[in-house]
């Protein structure tokens, strides 16, 4: 067993904006003062979802919905399995993470939709309710998807949060990924700053800078 | 019963959701919380109500006339995101003050950001006093 290369730079790159975005959106829904911040957020949810989603089907190995979706099944035992402590580890996504995945990839998917067709005025009052059900719902899933993370880490004895971080699981150097695919990662990295960029509330008020600037 | 009278109360039955509720229905249920909550509870005043929309509280920038302007029996404009917003006033509007969920999530939510803290009974029926009061 040695350290290898699981997670491809994509992967990551997506899973933690994903975290941002869900979370800052999460925060500025309270309020209309945070309504546009709120929105972009939003939909920078719902474009990273639909990048995963491509990106479950033509990415890396680890990455490909085919090498970690199982059906109920599979999951059960994997679950019963890990009670006794008999449970294999595998390199990428474990069964009971993988419904995890899927259910936020769902959800975030849905909460997104909604969201969008709330802010456009299509539909009818439900809307407005089903948007905040599916989101807290997958606020419950996050927690439930923390708590696994943390509970697998203490089980398998490695930390998993810094395998989200570095890309490294522990495994055999014939199960490694080939390649990082970091280009298509920066350029996805690019699109999402450029959109808060191009799009982000405060870029209104940025004028004081711009003075600042030509002052010097 | 005869089959007449059985389909007419089933009838009945299901349509009694469907029967939206009326801007008078909200003032009604907000007449009784503003009572429990003040024994000294005069009404509503439609005057004290237009105060209320058109200024700001406890040191806010905002009032509700920040977004749905100084006419609300016209369409409004959210200050932050240039969005419309359908007229207030139930005469322009019909759909205004039909549901009472809605509006107090509204009302919820806006008085957080007008003044900081949630609405009393009193400030709403007021508010909902003076949209009602407006003309076409």
């Amino acid at each position: 067993m040695s350290s290898i290369k699981v997670w491809d730079l994509p992967t990551r790159f997506f899973h933690w904006l994903l975290v941002l975005s869900f979370a800052g959106a999460f925060l500025t829904a309270e309020s209309e003062r945070n309504r546009d911040l709120h929105v972009l957020l939003g939909y920078t949810v719902l474009g990273l979802i639909v990048f995963r989603l491509l990106w479950g089907l033509i990415g890396s190995r680890y990455a490909r919905f085919y090498s970690f979706v199982c059906s109920p099944k599979v999951v059960v035992l994997y679950l019963c399995q890990l009670i006794q402590k008999q449970a294999q580890h595998p390199v990428g996504h474990n069964p009971a993470g993988a419904v995890v995945i899927v259910l936020l990839l769902l959800l975030g998917l849905g909460s997104g939709l909604s969201g969008w067709a709330v802010y456009e005025d299509i539909g009818a009052d439900w809307l407005t309710e089903w948007h905040e059900l599916i989101s807290n719902a997958m606020l419950v899933v996050v927690c439930i998807h923390i708590t696994g993370v943390v509970v697998s880490s203490y089980l398998q004895g490695e930390n998993l949060i810094a395998a989200m971080v570095t890309g490294k699981k522990l495994g055999h150097v014939n199960q490694a990924i080939a390649s990082n695919v970091a280009s298509l990662a920066w350029l996805l990295l690019a699109v999402v700053i450029g959109l808060w960029i191009w799009a982000w509330p405060a870029s209104k008020d940025l004028n004081w800078l711009l003075h600042t600037f030509s002052w010097w | 019963m005869k089959p007449f009278t059985i389909g007419f109360l089933i009838l009945i039955a299901i349509a009694q959701p469907l029967r939206a509720e009326q801007p008078q229905d909200i003032i009604l249920s907000h007449t009784l919380q503003a009572k429990q909550d003040n024994a000294a509870f005069l009404g509503f005043d439609a005057i004290r109500g237009e105060q209320f929309f058109k200024s700001q509280h406890n040191g806010g920038d905002w009032s509700c006339a920040s977004c749905h302007t100084d006419n609300p029996a016209a369409a409004g404009l959210h200050t932050v995101t240039k969005k419309e917003i359908e007229p207030m006033a139930p005469s322009v509007n019909p759909a205004r003050f039909t549901n009472t969920s809605k509006v107090e999530k509204w009302f919820k939510r806006n008085c957080k950001d007008v003044l900081n803290r949630e609405c009393t009974a009193q400030e709403k029926g007021d508010v909902i006093t003076y949209l009602m009061s407006l003309n076409r």
